[in-house]
């Protein structure tokens, strides 16, 4: 600052001297205006206009000293700075004003430039580390946004996600299986593209529930299958799923996309049919001896029984179909208390051809009333089989009353036993001349509450017996079930037991 | 109601029988099926005055009975009797629609059949 006001007072007095002489010279020219009246005023003008001129220059040379200030901005000069620069103008003693001025004025633009671009150096340093920070910043929201999609691409739910012009912003595997589009290079497409015609229903809800702005809507959306055949339902030809919407907010009130998850109850919905199915079945069963059993007692009890011996047939009815409808209890209680494990299991050794031969004797009078031919085994040398007695005998009557109620009038069931000495396993086979059961059906055949529809009207049933064999012969005692079968000439179902060699021998 | 013909249909022996056994002690005359096919057959032939069918049978089931037997001239007015184990069977309109007389559910009383044959032979004679 003591340079600028240095120089404004330097520039203030050359011009005073200047304009001050200038002035005396015009007075004297005009006090000894005896030259000549003429050179006198030629004079005077002449003065006044160089005194006019000269404080014209000192302006605009305080003009420029402003100028170079202002350009330095505040230039904050150490004591080093002001004597260097006095330099010049000590030495420069006999150097030219303009010389001195040019000087200076040099120096203050090289240090406001200096100051400028030291000032420009920090801006650069601090915007790098901005810049750094940002990228760090970036690739931190790019492996979060990397996260986000792992997960909602992992999840088995089908998970979809709109914008608020209905176009696709992200879907996952599962929603690409499902509505058959490539979920990966799909985004920014319009939904109502991607997904077919044939499943509308879940356009329409998407957009509904986007106007509605509700935050959060829940509907069962069936869906025709999509081709694959899924291994836990592999009859079912639609699928079912619980399907929720949510809103995404921008904002409080606009909504900028939504978020729907399909969640497939298929399984659950089947479950519960054949749950319903079942107890309709099952009490409609049980109703049927319960009908007898009452329907007989009445007529005892009424007297309608004339003499004794239909009174004794009446007895005996009631009391077949009291066995009848506990069988039927039974089989329902062991199949549900061998699938929760809670079943006394009594393995013993025991001889499967006395097994078979007891079962055969219960169910001859059965077979003789529909004149079916049994046609027995053939004994097998060793036959011994380490297994739950009761258990095993349920497995066989089950086998034989099912040949037996399916197998028409006049036919023949035949028993087979082997033993297989290289695997260590006993073979039963029961083979009848009944209605069989049609290639497409076979495999289910074991399944609970499984009844082959064809063959429904032939016999009444609940559907668990196979169920409760498959359940006895592999769950409990490490066999296997098996069958063949050729609609209207016959069907063979079986089992192999492990033979009772180097087993624990019970007391 | 001596001599009236009864047709019973049901696939289990023993309702069959015990039916049969309460009509005949009560002066009735009982004709007997054991499916859909073979009631419809014996419908034709032997004209029962009235007939007692079980709703779930084999082949054919007992409502398919009715609506075979709605449809031939013969049989068209022979009232119906539907013994059920089915708690909901048939709805209302089909059950007039197809004039079923009455629903017993079983477990059902022999008693209770013998008086609402009765009274449905009874008003068809008045009618």
């Amino acid at each position: 600052m003591r340079t600028v006001r240095n120089l404004y007072v330097m520039v203030a007095v050359v011009t005073g001297i200047a304009a001050g002489s200038l002035f005396l010279a015009g007075f004297a020219a005009w006090w000894y205006r005896d030259i000549g009246a003429a050179w006198s005023l030629v004079l005077s003008v002449c003065c006044v206009v160089g005194a006019v001129g000269a404080i014209w220059l000192g302006r605009a040379l305080l003009k420029l000293v402003k100028a170079i200030a202002s350009i330095a901005g505040q230039p904050e000069l150490t004591a080093k700075n002001t004597e260097e620069e006095l330099k010049p103008v000590d030495i420069g003693g006999k150097k030219g004003l303009f010389d001195l001025l040019k000087m200076t004025a040099m120096e203050q633009v090289g240090e406001a430039i200096g100051n400028r671009l030291d000032g420009y150096h920090n801006y650069t340093s601090e915007l790098e580390k901005q810049v750094k920070d940002l990228q760090v910043q970036v690739q931190l929201i790019q492996r979060q946004r990397r996260n986000a999609e792992a997960i909602i691409y992992s999840i088995r739910d089908a998970v979809i996600v709109i914008d608020e012009f209905d176009r696709l912003l992200m879907a996952n595997e599962a929603a690409g299986r499902l509505f058959r589009f490539d979920f990966k290079s799909s985004q920014h497409k319009p939904i109502g593209e991607l997904i077919d015609a044939g499943k509308n229903e879940f356009v329409d809800f998407l957009r509904q529930s986007r106007q509605s702005r509700v935050r959060a809507t829940r509907r069962e959306i069936v869906i025709a299958d999509s081709g694959q055949r899924i291994a836990d339902t592999p009859n079912v030809k639609e699928r079912t799923f619980d399907c929720i919407v949510s809103c995404v907010y921008e904002g409080k009130e606009k909504v900028c996309g939504v978020v729907a998850v399909l969640h497939d109850v298929t399984r659950e919905k089947e479950i519960s049919r054949m749950k319903n199915d079942f107890v309709s079945h099952v009490s409609h069963e049980l109703k049927t001896p319960l009908a007898s059993i009452t329907a007989y007692s009445e007529m005892l009890a009424d007297g309608e029984a004339n003499d004794e011996e239909t009174r004794k047939e009446f007895y005996s009815v009631i009391q077949s179909q009291a066995e009848r409808l506990n069988r039927l209890i039974e089989d329902i209680l062991n199949i549900s208390r061998i699938e929760s494990g809670l079943i006394k299991i009594d393995k013993r050794p025991v001889s499967l051809t006395i097994l078979i031969e007891e079962q055969l004797q219960m169910i001859k009078s059965a077979a003789k009333e529909k004149n079916i031919e049994l046609i027995g085994q053939k004994p097998i040398v060793f036959d011994q089989v380490y297994v739950d007695k009761d258990m095993i005998s349920q497995v066989i009557v089950n086998l034989l009353s099912n040949a037996v109620k399916y197998t028409r009038p006049g036919g023949s069931i035949k028993i087979e036993t082997g033993v297989d000495e290289i695997t260590k396993r006993a073979r039963v086979s029961i083979t009848d001349t009944g209605v069989g059961v049609p290639d497409d059906e076979i495999e289910h055949v074991f399944d609970k509450f499984y009844r082959v529809g064809a063959n429904k009207s032939c016999a009444k049933g609940t559907g668990l017996g196979l169920n409760l064999v498959k359940q006895i012969v592999e769950k409990v005692h490490d066999g296997r079930v098996f069958v063949t079968s050729k609609v209207g000439i016959g069907s063979t179902f079986g089992f192999e037991l492990p033979l009772a060699v180097g087993q624990p021998v019970k007391a | 109601m001596a001599g009236k013909k009864v047709l019973v249909v049901d696939d289990e022996v023993h309702i069959i029988h015990v039916v049969a056994i309460k009509l005949r002690n009560n002066g009735f005359e009982v004709i007997s099926a054991s499916d859909g096919g073979e009631a419809f057959e014996l419908a034709c032939s032997e004209r029962p005055d009235i007939i007692v069918t079980d709703f779930q049978m084999p082949v054919m089931t007992g409502l398919e009975l009715v609506k075979k037997l709605r449809q031939n001239e013969a049989t068209r007015n022979t009232p119906v009797i539907m013994l059920t184990a089915r708690g909901f069977a048939v709805e209302d309109k089909q059950r007039e629609d197809l004039q079923i007389s009455e629903f017993l559910s079983k477990p059902f009383s022999p008693k209770e059949l013998l008086r609402s044959i009765e009274d449905i032979l009874y008003q068809a004679a008045e009618s």
